[in-house]
């Protein structure tokens, strides 16, 4: 990375924009970096590379299946860093593509955007529900999921660097940053975000679902009650040390909550990786059912996992 | 009457040519109060929507889902609002419900759902429209052998998909003279010109190279529209397409052809002046009525649908749960007239052949395109005209994902059932091998998922998911396994069987499929040793029984030890981990398959990623030592 990102803590930029900018500055650090786009430059952002970089963009057009195929062939004997945009829920267009190329040990880099209901007026067609249970399931993919624009500069960064797929997971609505540029992030490393002396409770959160975790523990802590909160950064590999440390220290009682269905997700991660300690008692918000369209805040309402629903089920845990 | 239908009168030309424009507004209204919407592309389509809804197309206005419709198929949808205009003028749906659009409570969203009662198949995610509409004319001119029609709308930026071309090709192959399917080609795609731009000549010259007739027409000719879809009602054994030249954006001035408008209604200033302007060009204040449809499709019943003897198997028989499957279906088949059997060229090896060759008229080889057979199994079980089964190895469902996540959004009714899982497949490597399927179908909103041990419960998988409403998927083996339920045993979706116990169990194993047999062959083991643990087989790991998983944790001292022939995110382990997850005491310890596996004998790979007997009896050992 040749200059920190250049945000402050505070602005309010969506992920997914983020990686636009953040793949143009990649590019410009190495000229061997590529970006394939699924025809939705204009909702992801990578026109901006486009534009810094026309002769390393290649469009794919309407062609998932294709464009991940020819990511593949791009990275094959290191000739390129090859990152695909999508959205994210489209990956799915290209699930047997993707598992032949972790069988193939390619390294190719994903980009998911519109992630959960939070991508809201669209409808559910464009929601990505499943796709951290599809990347996850794939082997030696490295899954980042970060929650604001310094994380998710650093996730590009991150997974240029790394051999084997990465996915990193995106989101449309503004989210304020709450990293300084100075804040260093590895593979494997959750961040602490909120964290008190007395803390009752383990909230995770990523993505939306950080920041709303965040809200609740602003609101908690005006009732006296202290929340800790961990950003895991990226869903795999996922930081058990910190998590079962983390829940160890707030009376075994842990809160997971994302922007996805259930199966395969956050709180099935954590749930496996604490599985095998005592006294660890985790309990799950996702996704609820089929959604809707609708505005993001309603949505995230409505299926269990905003601000009001963290709160919830922190007063219900702590009621045991 | 059919000279009315090729050349209608001018009176209805031009009441076809004001409907096209009141459409217009329609869609210009509804994409104006919600605030963003694909307007343009319900422009250029306007014309082709007119002509369909009020001169082509034979259905009943006030029921929409009658069987005896003709089928119409939004495949791009996002030109949602020009389908909900049209249903407008016919009357189905008020004004005021088209300026909710898109709000919060309103089924009208932004591309269409099945919530609605005149969409079959959720649409969105493109180049999928065709192949379920090839489903429905499939079953309307085969199973049913019925008159009505299927029309497919596309867009020139969807023919970019693959599944476009695998509808193409089977359309074709199957003579589905009862399908037409028309591309908008409007020059624009998303971001830009669409690959072929105005080039309509290329998109004619790859119809005709599938097979298809076809016509080339002036999009927004209302009496080329008539000619040619009266033209193709009289064409034989081709599918019919007509690839529609057209403008984005129509009839709005600045923005006709113009890019970067893909998204974006007009701003509200402008709404009013353009409304007026087109108002301006509608000489008649008359309504077409839709023709009433021909009523042959015959009366049919899929449900509660019996086995008619118990599984003729015995305990101790050694037979392979995917070769049972194939005699299940053949069976169900004899229950059931309506139970088809879609195969992805794998007949030989998973048994559909069996099938086949019972009921050759309810078999559908769908060659090797696994997007395109799970797109006409969604379009063969829409209004339930059907029970359809769609066999491929499971490793090769992945191909189509995408079809099978707009199938949950659709409400969809199939059941896939997936060969050759996890790594005793054995000798064909891993890129045969399903190791990630219970992940992607367990993420599936509303899908049981079968994971049967033996014959006898496979064969109640099958039945079972023949009586379920939504998706279901039935995860089937290689390898010879021995038969250990006797035929009378009941099954039920969630509910898990305890196959080992004694009064001592120190451990609870839970295991499906080839380790389910491990479990017990380490069981086995163990009590020789005398360590008693007890071995459970969830049958269903969606919904998974939970109560059944917990009571038995409670009585071993809260020990569980999961194993799969799977990877070790998204499956058993992870399900079992998240149902035991509130309940206080109680430890999982999961085997799975580590790392990407490598071709083998079924046993050595057991052994080799860590899910054989050994290493249930090393994780047992090992739990017990806490």
């Amino acid at each position: 990375m040749t200059s920190p990102p250049a945000y402050k803590v505070g602005d309010k930029i969506a992920t997914q924009k983020t990686y636009g900018l953040a793949l143009a500055k990649l590019g410009r650090a190495n000229e061997r970096v590529i970006v394939l786009s699924g025809d939705t430059m204009n909702s992801t952002f990578s026109e901006i590379f486009r534009k810094e970089h026309p002769e390393r963009f290649i469009e794919c057009i309407i062609a998932e299946q294709n464009m991940v195929s020819v990511a593949l062939g791009c990275a094959t004997r290191g000739r390129t860093i090859a990152f695909a945009g999508a959205f994210a829920a489209f990956f799915t267009r290209a699930f047997d593509q993707l598992r032949m190329g972790a069988i193939s040990q390619a390294n190719i880099n994903l980009i998911g955007s519109h992630c959960g209901v939070s991508t809201g007026e669209d409808g559910v067609s464009q929601m990505a529900l499943e796709d951290l249970a599809m990347f996850r399931s794939i082997p030696n993919c490295t899954v980042f999921y970060p929650s604001d624009a310094i994380s998710t500069e650093h996730a590009i960064y991150l997974a240029a660097n790394t051999k084997g797929m990465c996915f990193i997971r995106t989101s449309q609505p503004e989210t304020a940053v709450i990293y300084t540029p100075q804040e260093n992030f590895e593979i494997g490393q959750a961040k602490v975000v909120r964290h008190g002396v007395n803390d009752k409770v383990t909230v995770i959160g990523a993505g939306v679902t950080l920041h709303e975790a965040l809200e609740a523990a602003d609101h908690l802590s005006q009732q006296g009650i202290s929340v800790r909160v961990i950003d895991p950064f990226t869903i795999k590999p996922l930081d058990a040390a910190t998590i079962i440390s983390s829940a160890k220290a707030t009376g075994g009682r842990v809160i997971t909550v994302e922007d996805h269905y259930r199966e395969g997700g956050i709180g099935e991660a954590v749930c496996a990786a604490v599985s095998r300690e005592p006294d660890i008692l985790v309990h799950q918000l996702a996704v609820s059912g089929v959604p809707q369209r609708g505005k993001t805040s309603e949505l995230l309402d409505m299926f269990g996992i905003s601000t009001r629903h963290i709160i919830a089920a922190v007063t219900l845990t702590l009621m045991k | 009457m059919m000279a009315n239908d090729a050349k209608p009168d001018v009176k209805t030309v031009q009441v076809l040519r004001d409907t096209a424009n009141r459409l217009r507004i329609h869609s210009i209204r509804a994409t104006c109060a919600s605030g963003s919407g694909q307007l343009t592309s319900c422009c250029s389509a306007a014309e082709v929507v007119s002509v369909l809804f009020f001169h082509t197309m034979k259905y009943k206005q006030t029921d929409p889902e009658h069987p005896d419709n003709d089928r119409f198929i939004l495949s791009r949808g996002h030109a949602a609002p020009i389908l909900y205009a049209a249903w407008v003028e016919v009357g189905d749906i008020s004004e005021s419900d088209l300026l909710n659009l898109r709000k919060l409570h309103s089924d009208l969203e932004r591309h269409p759902t099945p919530r609605l009662p005149f969409v079959d198949v959720a649409t969105g995610s493109l180049g999928q429209g065709l192949g379920t509409a090839c489903g429905m004319a499939y079953t309307g001119k085969y199973l049913d052998k019925a008159s009505h029609r299927v029309f497919c709308l596309m867009g020139d930026g969807e023919s970019s998909e693959g599944s476009v071309w695998e509808a193409f090709a089977f359309a074709s192959h199957y003579n589905l003279d009862n399908l037409v399917a028309v591309f908008d080609v409007n020059r624009l795609g998303q971001s830009g010109p669409a690959p072929l731009e105005h080039g309509a000549d290329i998109y004619q010259n790859c119809c005709e190279a599938f097979g298809w007739n076809t016509y080339l027409v002036d999009g927004h000719d209302v009496e080329a529209l008539c000619q040619a879809f009266w033209q193709a009602s009289q064409v034989k054994n081709k599918p019919t397409a007509i690839v529609a030249k057209t403008f984005k954006g129509r009839g709005i001035p600045n923005i006709e052809d113009a890019e970067n408008w893909h998204g974006k209604p007009v701003p509200k200033e402008r709404a009013d002046a353009i409304v007026k302007l087109i108002e301006s060009q509608i000489q008649t204040n008359e309504n077409l009525i839709p023709k009433s449809p021909v009523e042959d499709s015959p009366q049919i019943s899929i449900t509660d649908i019996k086995m008619t003897s118990p599984p003729a198997y015995k305990v101790g028989d050694k037979i392979a749960t995917q070769k049972t499957y194939g005699l299940a279906l053949a069976k169900l088949g004899r229950a059931n007239e309506r139970v088809i059997v879609l195969s992805g060229d794998t007949m030989n090896s998973t048994f559909s052949e069996i099938f086949r060759k019972e009921h050759p008229e309810r078999f559908i080889e769908c060659i090797i395109a696994e997007q395109n057979m799970v797109s006409v199994a969604l379009g063969c079980a829409t209004r339930g005209r059907t029970i359809a089964f769609a066999g491929a190895f499971a490793a090769f469902f992945t191909r189509a994902f995408d079809q099978l996540r707009m199938g949950a959004i659709s409400q969809a009714n199939i059941n896939l059932i997936g060969s050759h899982c996890g790594v005793s497949t054995g000798e064909d490597g891993v890129s045969q091998m399903a190791l990630e399927d219970l992940a992607m179908f367990r993420s599936t909103p509303n899908c049981t998922v079968f994971y049967p041990s033996d014959a006898i419960s496979t064969e109640h998988a099958i039945y079972l998911a023949a009586n379920t409403k939504g998706m279901c998927f039935i995860r089937t083996s290689q390898p010879e396994t021995a038969v250990i339920y006797t035929p009378q045993e009941n099954f039920e979706i969630g509910q898990a069987k305890v196959v080992r116990h004694g009064v001592n169990d120190k451990v609870t194993v839970i295991g499906a499929g080839v380790t389910l047999h491990e479990a017990l062959e380490a069981a086995d083991h163990l009590s020789q040793q005398g360590i008693s643990v007890r071995v459970i087989d969830p049958f269903t790991i969606k919904p998974l029984d939970a109560a059944t998983i917990i009571s038995s944790a409670k009585a071993t001292g809260g020990r569980v030890i999961t194993v799969e022939d799977h990877y070790r995110e998204g499956g058993i382990g992870e399900a079992v981990c998240a149902a035991v997850s509130r309940e206080p005491d109680i430890l999982v310890h999961q085997l799975a398959v580590s790392g990407v596996p490598q071709r083998g004998k079924t046993s050595e790979l057991l052994d080799m990623f860590g899910i054989s007997t050994r290493h249930i009896i090393a994780a047992v050992t090992l739990t017990l030592m806490k």
